[in-house]
């Protein structure tokens, strides 16, 4: 997202649908729907993407507004980061203790790929794989990948899709997902916290958002973790995508592939 | 520079308007008591943004310096830092969450039709792809934790 684009604030009728989305969906407020042992939570910022969806199909929006609501997300993102860290500089003591936890748990993103690869192979895609399941597919990847293989080669088709996957479903699905596994699976909400640093500030608020409204005793923390994973994946993300993402998802694809093929031979 | 800065500025304040407001709807905080923490997180956003501007080094992407200042500011001990951790608490991470989110769904109508026309096996791929993000890290996060002692 770039964030060069100026006179956004000028486009009164945008701000006006934000507007109202912000006030019907908090009038709204947030409800839990059980699903077995766990629970769906939905939070007001899960209606309002899905109200703001349904607004660029009417009349109040046109295709102008829309891209200008993208770069909309990245200034009103800042905000949330600034957030963020105001609530993990307090929290400096308790960060250090989970120091190692926060670091390794970076190399958590590296497993999309041992997951994602092989079924993409099974399902019959060659190197858009490589594309596709290297990184979440974020603005940094897809620069990445075009940088070294074209955006129009099978890797940047498959970075271009996971990019537009995870740009309309992203948000939507780790909203729902996030809360659901954080009351069924036997995992601390602080993991999870950590892991919310996905690389993209509306996937990430919209998986924080439940574990905050779910375990409000531990909210500061779950923030303070949230916040100090985010920074450091803000950091290391692009080069951990260079070094270690994009040459494993190369190896295990080449592996992969060779393994498939003596198999049939 | 300025002009960018300004721009910023107006930007900003348009979106923590409506976060002010959400944050009294949904949250009952005064918009005047959530006032000053939202001024010091504009305030930190701005900075953040100018270092991004000013050095020459692009690589790294503007909220990082935003988190970083942040941080550094309120750790405890740092001149202020307990002044603007007192104020910005009064700001709820879930209030400046449903703007984005509203912009965010804006905005991804323009991606729809390239969606919609995306076949089932890059659906599940990109499940399987978030889901694998996720669940690796708080899995890894999960056993360190534990042999620590913390959760």
């Amino acid at each position: 997202m770039d964030n060069n684009s100026t006179h956004l604030w000028k486009d009164w009728r945008l701000h006006l649908v934000v507007l109202v989305i912000v006030i019907i969906t908090e009038l709204i407020g947030t409800h839990k729907i059980p699903v077995g042992a766990g629970a769906i939570l939905l939070l007001p910022m899960l209606y309002a993407v899905i109200i703001g969806l349904a607004a660029f199909f009417t009349p109040l929006i046109n295709k102008v507004q829309s891209r200008k609501a993208e770069s909309l997300v990245f200034m009103s993102v800042t905000l949330l980061i600034a957030k963020f860290g105001v609530q993990a500089g307090p929290a400096l003591p308790e960060l250090i203790k989970a120091g190692p936890a926060l670091i390794f748990q970076e190399f958590g993103n590296l497993a999309t790929i041992l997951v994602a690869l092989p079924v993409a192979i099974m399902l019959g895609l060659r190197r858009e794989t490589i594309g596709m399941t290297h990184s979440i597919g974020r603005e940094a990847n897809l620069a990445l990948i075009s940088e070294k293989y074209g955006i129009s080669s099978p890797e940047g088709r498959g970075v271009v899709s996971m990019y537009i996957f995870g740009t309309i479903f992203g948000a939507i699905f780790l909203g729902v997902t996030s809360g659901l596994f954080a009351s069924i699976l036997p995992i601390s909400p602080l993991s999870f916290a950590m892991a919310t640093g996905i690389g993209s500030g509306s996937m990430t608020a919209a998986s924080l958002g439940p574990l905050v409204a779910m375990y409000p005793e531990q909210s500061e923390l779950i923030t303070a973790y949230s916040g100090a994973s985010n920074l450091l994946t803000s950091v290391t993300g692009l080069y951990m995508s260079i070094f270690i993402g994009l040459p494993m998802a190369e190896k295990y694809y080449s592996w992969i592939t060779k393994l498939k093929s003596k198999r049939r031979g | 520079m300025l002009e960018k800065l300004i721009d910023w500025t107006l930007t900003l304040t348009i979106v923590a308007a409506m976060a002010l407001l959400g944050n009294f709807i949904g949250y009952e905080v005064m918009p005047l008591a959530a006032l000053p923490g939202m001024i010091s997180l504009m305030v930190i956003v701005l900075i953040g943004m100018i270092i991004h501007e000013v050095l020459p080094f692009k690589r790294l992407p503007a909220i990082a310096y935003i988190g970083l200042l942040a941080f550094i500011l309120t750790i405890p001990g740092v001149p202020g830092a307990e002044k603007i951790a007192e104020w910005t608490a009064e700001v709820n991470l879930l209030a400046l969450t449903t703007p984005i989110l509203a912009y965010a769904g804006i905005s991804i109508g323009n991606s729809w039709a390239d969606f919609a026309k995306m076949g089932w096996k890059t659906i599940i791929i990109g499940m399987l792809v978030l889901l694998g993000t996720y669940l690796g890290s708080a899995i890894i996060a999960e056993i360190i934790l534990r042999i620590q002692g913390i959760v």
